[in-house]
């Protein structure tokens, strides 16, 4: 890189009154390109305005240098123009005047009608021809500071510094002249050093963000290059795929900052205080567990089931908060958009269907493979197959009634809703139609709707059935427009329902984080399958923030009696919800494999000749481990694939690792592209 | 119908309607002010009827001094002239002794302003020496110039001077570092930074000065006119007092007081034209 700005190892150190040294700012180095945009950003009192008078040469560095050109600056020129935070126009003299002072004493060598021509041109440049005679007091902010830019722009200098410039503007005023600033830098290539707090700013107007820790002795923590191409603009740059990570790193980046300094003050209370040690000790303590993890602050994606009650109960019984976390939560319309959400980085980790971790990171449709690993089985069991009343009343009760149903008037075209192509639904359902005779993609309709609201298109007569996690099914039986013909332990009882995910990088760069996301999870896991407290969690779950359904229909299989809706009385399903109890937490590799086989199976993901190693990397069991054995419960090493595991489906051969290929060959029906191998290059990972 | 009802209304020109308005917002505060005046003198008048009153009640001051009213020109010679005459060489000394002062003061004020070790130095000699009263100077004045009117117009110079010197050099330190930076980035030469940053950041400073200055003249004029004798309206009042002339005394009063107000507003309107844009 051509060095044009360099910034070589530079301190600041200021004397204080009572003889002792202040380290403001401690061996900076950064290299700047000519036409580069290079952003400083810190917490106030990070020593960045001082950064940024060295460069000007209005203060001198204690050690080290800053070289502009090869030449060491020694004193402040207008090569270095600055815009002040607060404009710094003379108020004496007109908006004209102002500029001109500048470009005359700048410009001596220049006649005086070429001088006027440069003054005019600033004015132009900036749109302020008609405010040219005013006096700074009879001008807005906004304007103010385009004059401060068109005073330094008429100079053309060879870099533009730029302290808070738009700090003290409105939004709407700051939106326009960010806009402008970028546009005159584009147009006349001029190299810019700016100083702001303001992320969004930094981010849309910069090339690179250089983000300095808190005072004393401030260095630099992180420098970001923004790959954002332009011309920029506001609208669309939040919606390129960069935006949102860049911007949470550097969220997360001032959030430790602020961390940091509230911890150091902290730390000085507890010296000097005294008395009442073992409490303040206590308070230490939370406060080193929560700082030694990397991350504090996380946005975890859910979908309104009665299956999000383990992130629920987290959330509202406090354990998020004794792992140190800080969690928001953000509930999602539908499974796409958790898809989205996590793989643009907006959240760090949510709630996912079982196959959606293993879609994400193979090739499926409409997306590229992103990485994403799980740590922890969320809930099991918890979904049914429900159809529409007209079926009950033409006497379909089992699967084979429905096969002679559909036989019947096959021109109907039957329509099955399911929530996400991964899902367990989709994989049961289609298993289970497929065992009936029922070709899913021949003999009906399938649909991809988001769970709440399928029991509206059941009503509506636009689906026949569906299969989908509680409430939804329960609320069709509570309306009286469907039945359930099935539930999920009458197909595979103790299936992985939801797992946790994130993205490989993410858990890679956050391993602490990690553990402790899942160890707060599977306190809440525990708390939930506790059937004492499954009244309280109904009141939770059913509150309009979370899942918002009735409690009526929401308790029935979560807390009461299951009603089929076929007129039966309610039978009692103990393992319906299933959170805690018989290892439901621990993330299976022969269960992955399994639902391997029925993506492959039905078209939806290619099958990696090196499968192994995709479920190695997908797959984190040790952090699981680790976190079970913090939490005192024995994990009881599932580490490798046990050799005798078989799971065993309500018919159909029993599946083994041993040749996932050839168990899918062994189904009649399936899509015709099933069983195709392929390998599969895995990104490599990045450890931080 | 607020419209219909204005153009129903015959149009005035416009400069007539902002006068009319202006004395419509005014119209309210002369009321109260002259209702004050004649409350005030009404009470005068009460207190001051009868016979062998301390002082002579307002109608009885009109009417001994409506010659002098009516003509303030009038020149007989000697020291037995017009108010105007009077005023007039009081004026005519402040002029000389303000200026002096103004001059003297700001260069000091500027240079001290611009010198920390100067600053330092001097300082504690000014504070000394301006709380000394303005008679108190007369004597010493009068000793070393040995005659009346330079002596009277070295107090008035005195007088003044500290308050324009100590504004003068706090306005400079003043000067926000934002335009010494602007001047810094800028490489203005010194001559530059005087006539663009410097003085123009002073000036409401200096003024502040100059106006306390003034009045400080003013006021000691009319001292040191009563002790040295001449023409001057300090003068004016001092013979009447030993002629006995009450009202006399009573209407220079008005007139000094009216005189000492115009002074001050027009330093202040000076100074609004020394500082376009309005300062911060």
């Amino acid at each position: 890189m051509v060095a044009f700005l360099e910034i070589d190892h530079v301190d600041k150190i200021f004397p204080l009154a009572d003889g002792g040294r202040y380290v403001a700012i401690e061996n900076i180095s950064f290299k700047i390109k000519q036409g580069e945009f290079v952003s400083l950003i810190g917490h106030s009192g990070c020593g960045k305005s001082t950064l940024l008078n060295m460069v000007a040469g209005l203060e001198r560095p204690t050690v080290g240098g800053v070289i502009l050109e090869g030449r060491e600056v020694r004193k402040p020129g207008p090569d270095r123009m600055v815009v002040f935070q607060n404009y710094s126009l003379l108020p004496w003299k007109t908006v004209r005047q102002n500029i001109a002072l500048a470009v005359n004493a700048v410009m001596r060598h220049l006649p005086k009608g070429e001088r006027r021509g440069v003054v005019e041109q600033a004015l132009d440049l900036v749109h302020l021809r008609p405010a040219a005679d005013k006096y700074p007091a009879q001008l807005s902010g906004g304007m103010k500071q385009r004059v401060a830019i068109a005073r330094a722009l008429a100079l053309r200098p060879k870099v533009l510094l730029l302290d808070e410039p738009f700090g003290a503007l409105d939004a709407l005023t700051r939106g326009n002249l960010q806009a402008q600033l970028m546009q005159i830098c584009q147009e006349s290539q001029v190299t810019c050093l700016m100083v702001t707090h303001d992320v969004d700013e930094a981010l849309l107007l910069s090339d690179r963000v250089i983000m300095l820790t808190n005072g004393p002795s401030a260095h630099i923590g992180q420098i970001l290059e923004v790959d954002i191409p332009r011309p920029r603009h506001r609208l669309e740059v939040v919606e390129h795929p960069s935006y949102y990570s860049l911007r949470s790193d550097m969220v997360y980046f001032l959030d430790q900052q602020k961390r940091a300094s509230r911890r150091q003050r902290r730390g000085q209370v507890i010296q000097t205080g005294t008395g009442a040690e073992a409490v303040r000790s206590q308070a230490t303590l939370q406060i080193a567990t929560s700082m030694s993890l990397e991350k504090n602050s996380l946005d975890l994606g859910f979908i309104p089931l009665t299956d999000c009650a383990p992130i629920v109960v987290a959330q509202e019984k406090g354990f998020f908060a004794q792992q140190g976390l800080e969690v928001t939560l953000h509930r999602k319309p539908n499974w796409r958009a958790i898809a989205q959400g996590v793989i643009n980085g907006e959240l760090d980790a949510a709630q996912m269907v079982a196959g959606m971790p293993l879609a994400l990171t193979l090739e499926h449709i409409g997306t590229a493979p992103v990485p994403i690993v799980t740590a922890l089985t969320l809930s099991r069991n918890g979904n049914a197959i429900t159809l529409g009343k007209h079926l009950l009343a033409a006497g379909v009760r089992t699967l084979a009634d429905l096969k002679v149903a559909i036989g019947r008037d096959s021109s109907r075209g039957y329509g099955l809703g399911v929530v996400h192509p991964a899902s367990m639904h989709n994989l049961l359902l289609r298993y289970w139609l497929a065992e009936g005779g029922i070709d899913p993609d021949w003999d009906v309709r399938m649909s991809i709707l988001p769970p709440p609201q399928m029991a509206v298109n059941l009503k509506s007569g636009k689906l026949d059935g569906y299969c989908v996690g509680e409430p939804w099914n329960a609320r069709a039986v509570y309306e009286g427009t469907g039945y359930v013909v099935a539930t999920d332990l009458d197909l595979w009882d103790g299936h992985p329902e939801k797992v946790l995910g994130v993205r490989e990088d993410w858990a890679n760069r956050h391993p602490k984080t990690h553990v402790a996301l899942v160890k707060a999870l599977i306190q809440a896991c525990e708390y939930c399958d506790n059937h004492e407290h499954r009244e309280e969690i109904l009141t939770l779950l059913c509150q309009p923030k979370y899942v918002g359904a009735a409690p009526d229909y929401t308790r029935l299989g979560f807390l009461d009696a299951y009603d089929y809706g076929t007129g039966d009385p309610p039978q009692p399903l103990p393992g319906f919800n299933r959170f805690f109890q018989g290892q439901a937490n621990r993330p299976d590799r022969l269960e992955m494999l399994w639902i391997l086989t029925q993506l492959n199976r039905w078209g939806i993901t290619p099958f990696p000749s090196n499968w192994s190693d995709v479920l190695d990397r997908l797959v984190y069991q040790d952090v699981f481990n680790q976190a079970m054995q913090e939490l005192g419960h024995d994990p009881l090493g599932h580490a490798g694939m046990p050799p005798d595991a078989t799971i065993q489906l309500f018919s159909g051969p029993a599946f083994t690792p041993d040749h996932p290929l050839a168990y899918i060959e062994s189904f009649a029906i399936k899509h015709p592209n099933a069983g195709q191998m392929i390998t599969v290059d895995l990104p490599t990972a990045e450890v931080a | 119908m607020a419209i219909s009802t204005s153009r129903s209304q015959p149009t005035l020109p416009r400069w007539l309607t902002r006068i009319l308005i202006n004395l419509q917002k005014r119209s309210k505060q002369w009321l109260l002010s002259a209702s004050a005046i004649f409350l005030f003198l009404l009470i005068w008048q009460i207190i001051c009827a009868g016979d062998n009153p301390p002082l002579p009640p307002p109608t009885k001051v009109l009417e001994e001094t409506w010659d002098l009213i009516i003509d303030p020109f009038f020149d007989n010679g000697g020291t037995d002239k017009g108010l105007f005459w009077q005023i007039l060489a009081s004026l005519r000394r402040v002029a000389i002794g303000f200026t002096l002062s103004a001059v003297v003061g700001i260069s000091v004020g500027v240079l001290i302003g611009s010198n920390k070790l100067l600053y330092g130095a001097v300082d504690p000699i000014f504070q000394v020496l301006r709380t000394v009263p303005p008679l108190a100077w007369l004597p010493i004045s009068l000793a070393a110039l040995k005659d009346n009117e330079p002596a009277a117009i070295f107090v008035i110079f005195i007088t003044a001077i500290w308050p324009i010197i100590i504004n003068t050099a706090v306005g400079v330190q003043q000067v926000p570092q934002d335009y010494k930076n602007v001047s810094r980035v800028l490489q203005l030469s010194r001559m530059e930074y005087m006539s663009n940053i410097l003085l123009p950041a002073t000036v409401p400073y200096v003024f502040t000065g100059l106006r306390i200055g003034i009045g400080l003249s003013w006021l000691a004029i009319v001292a040191a006119e009563m002790l040295i004798g001449g023409v001057g309206i300090g003068f004016f009042i001092w013979d009447a007092w030993n002629s006995s002339l009450i009202s006399e005394i009573i209407i220079a009063l008005l007139y000094v007081g009216i005189v000492g107000l115009l002074l001050d507003k027009v330093v202040d309107f000076i100074g609004k034209l020394f500082t376009p844009g309005g300062q911060q």
